[in-house]
């Protein structure tokens, strides 16, 4: 039990380092000078101490919402797979509740962008809507064939299930998969060929436009929500799309899994320099794309399985 | 005369939580109504005729109120009757509701023999001796799904809702399309139970196009009540997708599954009740308050309707299948018995089903994308018109009709477990075997039948995440942070009404990328200054967007329908010798095909007598054209 609420606040801990990592990577190799992997903290630090502005045109739904925003994502991470074997963990709650929180937190957000009758919020509001209404049968398809895969629907159960029977006969679905879930990875995080997390530019404006007119504890809020849903995606695809290691005596089962995560991370940052930003308008082509392997992957687990 | 099992206790329960939430608000709502009377009676009529179609026990007890149902409707539908729309409206209503009581009757006088005063398990022996099933079950599907707005019998929703006043609305929709549902539990289980494979995969496919179709076209709607229509059509087709599978599953014989999906579908059927009447009674406070039904004309409303805003948020965030609402457990159920199609052995089959999970879940989306934009236009930012202005709160009842809805769909998500028993108990009666225990072993989580063992615990989820919603703010209350209100930057412009997004351009992305299904008109006007458009000081943005079943299948049937009569017509006009013509070639025809069937046929007479034919009509009656 002390493992479990150990791992939850590591994962907790670790998800702004983690991106920072990612942008590290990306100036390394841009020829820049990089900026301290801790930079993120800083960040937040110097956003808990400001004071926060709340504009006139705004309703109680800007003071509720960042709270709303980070509450669900907080709740998944009590739901991930676990770290090392034999450690505690939450058998609950499945796969498809998860996309239901995560969802409920990008409900919140949309709504944030919409409240402070800004046009940018708006425009931010209503591409995220329109990018997160084609990323769920993707996702949906995806936790349906993994979970076949693994034969459970709980993703802390078919991580274990994943990492002790390794489904070698379906290697090609698992790989069908794990594509269609690292193309959903990007897209759920605005990472560059969808939305670009860096620049405040009208042409990638989806998450930052939303969150404009947001600032100080409430800004804080949603910087480490966006922190931590890259770290539930990313410790979920370490788990179920790289399930070694766990099997490993506790501490180095940990130093595994924060290899991989780092790992992933650092395949983001190079996909990120090498890809231009997509327009608005090519991306459901991307969804398309993880929305036909999702099919491909339990098309060929039922044809060859069966 | 009077029936009485768990399946009408269950719809009994679902009427009197949406019929009383309904009255409240009704009677807050009369000041607004012209013809009180006219109102009042059908209004009550039409509650008493919904009630007694659930309690008939026997063809012509159901015909009869159902047809009651279908024109006290049809009446409040008319309520106002001096706007032209409204008058139309009630026509296409009229036409379609008829449309499907035509096939009702069918059925019935098929099943009973013509003694419409038989018993349903009566019938049920007719029934069972009748040579093609398949085309009973075409009757009751034409006939219950026009009535529930099932694609491509939907076209009259999103029509007769806005019409209609607002608690009337929120009964059409969210209880008397339900009464189709009932229909075909009752007739299906009861009546007609030789079940095909095929019907349930065509039930399945209807539920999965109507979620889609409904949904597409709520987010390309502006009219906030046509919009609540649409979704009804969304949602009727997610409670059919949960309804397929359970018939899919029992020709399998999977018991326990179709069970599972059954219950799935009438916990949807209570879901959908409570959220959609509550998401019409609070559209109907704000159109009350602000006299129009363009969501284009609202915007923070939040700020003066606390309590519409909040139940409308409510009912939003149900509706959009977020956890831990109920109406994300039944959609977590429906899907659980989709992806229990892995233990189907039939491969193709198998292979079909994760399709209805895309739409499915490509539904849900696209329903979230709809409420943000609804909730966010109407309720959030600034007035967009004076309208919007001077809308206040509305009065003490009808807010307390709002509150008791609300009320109503929180007991549906704390109390699952409860509604759950219910329907395991109707589904018995319904001779199914009883799951309660393998879907709840505690109240805590509810399990799912497949092998893949999906499991959710929504009042661990409820408390979790108000645990650590208030943790949070604890800090944020510990912390003393100071706040300081300041107006929105809009790049050193006035912030106002008319630089916030407007709905049209919150939907416009999905409606680009769908635009080979709206095909929308759009009409750009801009202020021309001495023949340059340069520099525009007005420009107007116009898109509209006809659906496509609306226009394909219900305009062509239109054009061919006055082309037939056109002929028909032409005939009716003839000379006198035409007629004897006419009547010569009548005759012919029945010899020559007298001839065809039943001698010898062969192919060298048939020609020879198709050409005589010809040249006759040719000659005797078309004539030759000057």
């Amino acid at each position: 039990m002390s493992l479990y609420i150990f791992s939850i606040l590591l994962m907790m801990l670790l998800s702004p380092m983690l991106l920072s990592f990612i942008k590290l990577v990306k100036m390394f190799l841009l020829y820049k000078k990089p900026i301290s992997i801790f930079q993120g903290y800083r960040n937040l630090s110097k956003l808990f101490v400001k004071e926060t502005m709340v504009s006139y045109e705004a309703s109680v739904i800007t003071k509720i919402a960042p709270f709303l925003v980070l509450s669900p994502l907080l709740l998944v991470l009590f739901f991930l797979p676990p770290l090392s074997k034999g450690e505690y963990y939450v058998s609950f709650i499945d796969a498809f509740t998860i996309t239901g929180l995560i969802s409920l937190s990008t409900f919140f957000l949309m709504l944030l962008g919409l409240d402070s009758a800004s046009g940018f919020g708006g425009i931010g509001s209503s591409r995220e809507a329109f990018i997160s209404a084609l990323v769920e049968p993707a996702m949906i398809l995806t936790i349906f064939s993994v979970s076949v895969m693994a034969k459970d629907l709980g993703v802390a159960q078919a991580g274990i299930n994943l990492a002790e029977h390794f489904p070698q006969d379906h290697i090609a679905s698992f790989l069908f998969a794990s594509i269609s879930f690292f193309i959903l990875l990007i897209a759920e995080n605005g990472r560059i060929p969808v939305d670009n997390p860096e620049t405040h530019l009208e042409l990638t404006m989806i998450h930052e436009a939303m969150v404009l007119d947001i600032s100080g504890f409430h800004l804080a809020l949603i910087e480490i929500a966006s922190a931590i849903k890259f770290m539930i995606f990313g410790s979920l695809f370490v788990s179920l799309f790289l399930p070694f290691g766990v099997g490993l005596p506790v501490y180095l089962a940990i130093i595994v899994f924060l290899v991989k995560l780092f790992l992933v991370a650092g395949v983001v940052a190079v996909l990120e320099v090498n890809t231009a930003k997509l327009r608005l308008f090519k991306i459901p082509n991307l969804l398309g794309v993880a929305i036909v392997f999702a099919f491909l992957s339990l098309i060929t687990f039922y044809v060859l399985g069966a | 005369m009077i029936l009485f099992d768990s399946l009408t206790v269950t719809f009994v329960l679902l009427l009197t939580l949406a019929v009383i939430p309904n009255l409240f608000y009704t009677f807050g709502y009369q000041s607004h109504i012209k013809r009180k009377a006219h109102f009042f009676i059908h209004y009550f009529a039409f509650i008493a005729s919904m009630y007694g179609v659930v309690f008939a026990s026997n063809g012509l007890m159901f015909l009869f109120f159902w047809e009651i149902m279908s024109l006290t409707s049809w009446q409040l539908i008319l309520t106002d009757a001096r706007n032209n729309t409204t008058i139309k409206a009630a026509r296409f209503y009229f036409f379609m509701t008829h449309f499907g009581f035509t096939f009702l009757l069918l059925f019935f006088l098929i099943a009973t023999n013509g003694q419409l005063e038989l018993d349903f398990s009566a019938m049920k022996e007719i029934v069972s001796t009748f040579a093609y099933p398949t085309l009973l079950f075409f009757f009751l599907i034409l006939g219950f799904l026009s009535k529930a707005g099932v694609v491509p019998m939907h076209v009259w929703l999103p029509y007769a809702h806005p019409a209609a006043p607002s608690p009337v609305s929120a009964l059409m929709s969210g209880v008397m399309i339900k009464i189709a549902i009932y229909g075909m539990f009752r007739f299906l289980f009861d009546v007609l139970n030789m079940w095909q494979l095929e019907w349930g995969v065509l039930i399945l496919v209807l539920g999965a196009i109507s979620s889609l179709v409904g949904v597409l076209y709520a987010l390309s709607e502006h009219d906030i009540k046509a919009l609540l229509a649409n979704h009804s059509i969304e949602n009727i087709g997610i409670i059919l997708i949960g309804f397929g599978m359970g018939m899919i599953f029992m020709t399998l014989g999977l018991k326990t599954m179709s069970a599972f999906a059954f219950i799935a579908a009438l916990f949807h059927v209570f879901n959908h009740m409570s959220f959609k009447s509550l998401l019409f009674l609070s559209a109907g406070s704000v159109i009350q308050q602000s006299n129009t039904h363009n969501i284009e004309h609202y915007g923070g409303l939040i700020k003066s309707m606390p309590i519409t805003a909040f139940t409308f948020l409510l009912a939003s965030i149900s509706i959009s299948a977020l956890p831990p609402t109920n109406g994300f457990l039944s959609e977590w159920m429906i899907f659980q018995s989709l992806l229990g199609s892995s233990t189907i052995s039939d491969i193709s089959l198998r292979l079909a089903i994760p399709f209805s999970v895309f739409a499915l879940s490509l539904t849900g989306g696209l329903a979230i994308a709809c409420f943000v934009k609804v909730f966010g236009i109407s309720f959030l930012g600034l007035h967009r018109s004076t309208n919007a202005k001077h809308a206040l709160e509305v009065n003490i009842m009808m807010r307390t009709g709002m509150i008791l809805m609300a009320l109503v769909v929180v007991s549906l998500m704390l109390f699952t477990p409860a509604f759950i028993y219910l329907f395991d108990q109707t589904m018995m009666q319904l001779s199914h075997v009883s799951i309660y225990h393998t879907v709840f072993p505690n109240i805590w989580s509810l399990h799912a039948l497949s092998d893949n063992k999906g499991v959710v615990s929504p009042l661990i989820l409820l408390v979790g995440l108000i645990v650590i919603t208030v943790a949070l703010l604890l800090v944020y209350k510990v912390l003393k942070i100071k706040e300081r209100r300041c107006h929105t930057w809009a790049c050193g412009y006035n912030t106002n009404a008319v630089t916030q997004y407007s709905a049209t351009g919150f939907a416009g992305p999905i409606r680009i990328f769908f635009a080979w299904l709206y095909k929308p008109k759009e009409q750009i006007e801009k202020e021309v200054i001495s023949g340059h458009q340069t520099k525009f000081v007005e420009a107007h943005y116009q898109v509209h967007v006809k659906p496509l079943f609306e226009h394909s299948l219900y305009d062509n049937m239109v054009k061919f329908t006055n082309r037939i009569s056109y002929y028909v017509y032409r005939f009716a006009h003839f000379e006198q010798t035409k007629y004897a013509a006419m009547i010569f070639n009548m005759m012919l025809t029945v010899l020559f095909s007298y001839r065809i069937f039943t001698h010898d046929f062969s192919w060298a007479t048939f020609a020879l007598e198709s050409v005589v034919m010809i040249i006759s009509i040719r000659v005797l009656i078309i004539g030759v054209k000057r």
